[in-house]
């Protein structure tokens, strides 16, 4: 058993990456229900339906039954059938000169809004007219005869451009909805086709309310990131640092805060990881010529004196924090891993664009993108556990059974699990040995049998020499030991 | 309540505290507070708030001195709002947090994701000790989660894939040229349709209202200079509040300790490094101090822009924040915007960094615990293949 204190961070340490990644996966079922349905047929509800109800909105309270229409409205309505129908004639005759190349599956479909679908045109058109919240999406698809006549561009587009209002209001665009009308008086009312994205994506239009919203967003949005130059942005922000400065004025503000601190200990430890690197790449060098050597020499030699700074200005943190007693945020979580960005303050507020060329791509990216989070959690879980449970091992009674269960288990935890997905999982206990050399700490991949039978005995106190070359050792019971198991010596004793 | 900001008058009726103690919260808050039951008693946020301010540095000490019941301290509080103001983008950055999404976006680094973690879930306090085992099964517990993660963001792209695909030409923008799933979301669904256009509308009341806030920003200013000079001057030393335990110290210790482990590296390479050096060149005449000090100056000058990484505005060399995915076949969008081809070179290159460093760890603990066990007599030292 762990002491208290261990169990206690560690435990939390553990659990917040198990909530993080909790987190994260209700978010994504969240995204993926919605995509999936998406994808499936639309409902019914939410195509168009054939009888004078629209679509899924509730149609009770949209009927008043007292709502009947005028006869100016069934004359103008009747005017602009005939013109609609000349339209068509004309259009048509268009089209089949033309002769487009759509697709096929395009020919015979036309999206209309539910409201239209009303064989009843005055109802219908008196309901549409209440229905004017703009945001009337495109219903499905639904078969009438009117593309049976081949006019592709008779494609109903923004939807919710109140083209169903009989009332004269809208005399500019009446065209597309009233000819729906007029259509689903001469087509025999079919059955709705489902909707899918599949099929007939290509024909969505977002309604014009919506465009309009979401086109005067982005104008705002680049207006309030534009940097302004002008006198006024100037005279305000010398009025912001002139502010600043009378409220710090009569304290100290050498003292540190502790946001401050955290900052700054990010970036030391970013230094710390770049710094590494670095020197791996200097180590790993091979120099041709002296020059180079000398190179190396002397970086290496900057690469000590930069962490001896780093080393010194963390120094002079602690010491601010333990003097001051510099408490950050209760609430907050640190990020559990330093996340290898800058992180710092974006200027441009409003998201810019990926672009991707494939879905292969796509799940690549995110993929990498998970991976990355994933090593920077494990490299942080690893510096926590190797923190907390190698001095235990060093410390703790040895000899005993449970010592070397902790042992087992320390080295399981700190030692293995790459998390590579592809690798092969678990252990297979073929039992490597290791060597107690100079500090190497070694593997030999020869399996235990084979080993017994043949080398002599060598006391793991000789010194093999090369990297190579494995000690052996006379096992007292069954050759092989499955690192995982639980046996009553627990790591192989030889006594 | 951002509007009325701008609006308020001098006016500092009692009546004023409380809802700037809100607002402080609610600006100051790490996570963009849902509207729940998750927000703590109004004593508890204040106290909160003194708390965040302090570790943001805040200069002045009567706001400690405040009651959190909101009985009085308006003036302060408003200094405190104009503090946050005046030191960053804060209105910016607030209406960049609860911004309507449009698009499909997808993170190209982490730091949002570990900015805001979601609502801690109710933590029991286990007092005992554990068992090393039950942090074996919780670790292989998080590597499942992961794994499963890791696949349902491959199902996800898989279906972002299909509908952007499927929704080719709809757009009326044309840089974007299909829709993504929250606006066929809209389309499908009529309500929520409406809904989302309701709070979009409402999101470009507010951006209107924070322009306008920007054109008349300067007065505001002026008027929080009478403010604060009205204000009486303060005589007594800043009182402590009590030191929450938290994790920032262990962080620092963390650091302190990796680079306490790299410099001692560093100086044993060093060491050995330079007296063999010293050995070969000892006898080298002067002829070559010119090439030395060319060596010397190249050094530096590449080590002046390795520490330029980290300092502070260190070049944002990676791409960063959510970015809105747009699927284009190859080259035929040459317009602005991130390619992925790019974002994915940068991130296998991380990959390949963090992966060389987790290796390096791990090396570092066989070697450590190599090293424990193999001080006791009698036992050896077993590694399952492949370590």
């Amino acid at each position: 058993m762990l002491p208290a204190g261990c169990s206690r961070r560690l435990l939390a340490e553990l659990r917040d990456a198990l909530d993080a990644c909790a987190e994260r996966q209700r978010q994504l079922e969240r995204s993926l229900r919605v995509s999936r349905r998406l994808l499936r047929v639309w409902e019914p509800a939410e195509t168009p339906a054939l009888e004078p109800t629209p679509g899924p909105d509730t149609n009770e309270e949209a009927r008043p039954p007292a709502r009947t229409p005028s006869p100016q409205d069934l004359k103008e309505l009747e005017l602009l059938t005939q013109a609609l129908e000349k339209a068509v004639r004309v259009r048509k005759g268009l089209s089949k000169a033309g002769g487009r190349d759509e697709a096929p599956s395009r020919k015979s479909r036309s999206i209309v809004s539910p409201a239209t679908t009303a064989s009843v045109p005055p109802r219908a058109s008196g309901q549409a007219g209440r229905r004017a919240s703009e945001t009337k999406p495109p219903r499905g698809v639904r078969q009438t005869t009117v593309p049976a006549k081949g006019l592709p561009e008779l494609r109903l587009l923004s939807v919710g451009d109140q083209t169903c209002k009989a009332r004269g209001a809208q005399a500019a665009k009446p065209e597309p909805g009233l000819r729906d009308q007029q259509m689903a008086p001469s087509a025999a009312p079919q059955a709705p086709e489902a909707f899918t994205l599949k099929q007939k994506g290509i024909l969505l239009r977002l309604p014009m309310a919506f465009r309009k919203a979401a086109s005067q967003n982005s104008r705002l949005w680049a207006q309030l990131s534009s940097t302004e130059t002008g006198d006024s942005m100037d005279a305000t922000t010398t009025a912001k640092t002139q502010f600043l400065r009378k409220m710090q004025s009569g304290w100290p503000s050498s003292r540190l805060c502790a946001a401050e601190v955290e900052a700054e200990v990010g970036r030391l430890r970013k230094a710390c990881s770049l710094l590494r690197q670095r020197m791996g790449e200097e180590l790993t060098a091979d120099p041709v010529d002296w020059m180079q050597e000398y190179h190396c020499l002397l970086t290496l030699e900057g690469l000590q004196a930069i962490a001896g700074q780093c080393l010194h200005r963390l120094q002079e943190l602690r010491a601010a924090v333990m003097e001051h007693q510099l408490a950050p945020w209760p609430e907050g979580r640190l990020p559990s891993a330093p996340s290898s960005c800058g992180g710092g303050a974006d200027s441009i507020w409003s998201p810019q664009l990926l672009l991707y060329s494939s879905t292969q791509e796509l799940q690549t990216l995110a993929s990498l993108r998970l991976r990355v989070a994933m090593l920077d959690e494990q490299i942080h879980l690893e510096k926590v556990l190797m923190a907390e449970l190698l001095p235990l091992v060093s410390t703790q009674e040895p000899l005993g059974p449970p010592w070397l269960a902790l042992c087992r288990a320390v080295h399981s935890l700190l030692c293995e699990g790459a998390f590579r997905l592809a690798r092969r999982a678990g252990r297979d206990c073929r039992a490597g040995l290791a060597e107690r050399g100079a500090g190497g700490s070694l593997r030999g991949t020869e399996a235990l049998p084979a080993v017994q039978g043949g080398e002599g005995l060598r006391t793991r106190r000789g010194h093999p020499p090369g990297r190579g070359s494995a000690c052996f050792v006379p096992l007292p019971n069954s050759s092989i030991f499955p690192a995982g198991l639980e046996s009553p010596r627990g790591i192989i004793g030889a006594q | 309540m951002w509007p009325q900001v701008g609006r308020r008058g001098p006016s500092r009726e009692a009546q004023k505290a409380p809802a700037l103690w809100r607002l402080l919260f609610h600006v100051l808050s790490p996570r963009p507070a849902d509207d729940a039951a998750a927000l703590p008693a109004p004593e508890a946020q204040a106290r909160l708030v003194k708390s965040a301010l302090r570790s943001q540095g805040y200069p002045r000490p009567a706001l400690v001195q405040l009651p959190e019941d909101g009985s009085q301290g308006s003036r302060e509080l408003l200094l405190a709002l104009s503090w946050l103001l005046a030191r960053g983008p804060l209105l910016e950055r607030l209406l960049a947090q609860i911004r309507v999404r449009l698009g499909d976006e997808m993170p190209v680094c982490e730091c949002e994701v570990l900015a805001s973690p979601g609502p801690p879930a109710p933590r029991v306090e286990a007092d005992g000790c554990v068992d090393i085992r039950h942090l074996q099964w919780l670790m292989g517990k998080l590597r499942f989660g992961w794994r499963n993660l890791i696949t349902s963001q491959q199902e996800h792209c898989a279906l972002l894939g299909k509908v952007h695909s499927y929704t080719r030409g709809c757009h009326s923008d044309r840089s974007l040229g299909h829709l993504s799933v929250t606006e066929a979301e809209l389309l499908r669904d009529p309500e929520g349709g409406r809904q989302l256009l309701r709070r979009l509308e409402s999101e470009n009341a507010r951006l209107e209202a924070a322009l306008e806030w920007r054109r008349r920003e300067l007065v505001f200013w002026q008027w929080m200079d009478t403010v604060l000079d009205a204000c009486p001057p303060e005589a007594s030393q800043p009182t402590f509040l009590p030191r929450i335990p938290e994790r920032g110290a262990g962080e620092l210790e963390l650091v302190a300790r990796e680079l306490q482990a790299l410099q001692e590296e560093l100086q044993a390479v060093v060491e050995t490094r330079r007296a063999a050096w010293e050995a070969r060149v000892g006898g080298w005449g002067p002829g070559w101090k010119a090439t030395q000090r060319a060596s010397e100056e190249a050094v530096r000058q590449e080590l002046t822009a390795l520490q330029r990484a980290w300092e502070r505005g260190g070049g944002l060399a990676q791409p960063h924040g959510p970015h809105r995915l747009v699927r284009s076949e190859a080259g035929t969008l040459g317009g602005p915007g991130l390619r992925a081809t790019e974002v994915i070179k940068a991130l296998r290159s991380q990959e390949a960094c963090l992966e060389a460093a987790l290796r390096q760890l791990q090396g570092q603990c066989r070697q450590e615990l190599a090293r424990l066990v193999g001080a006791l007599p009698g036992f050896i030292w077993i590694l399952p293949p492949g370590c």
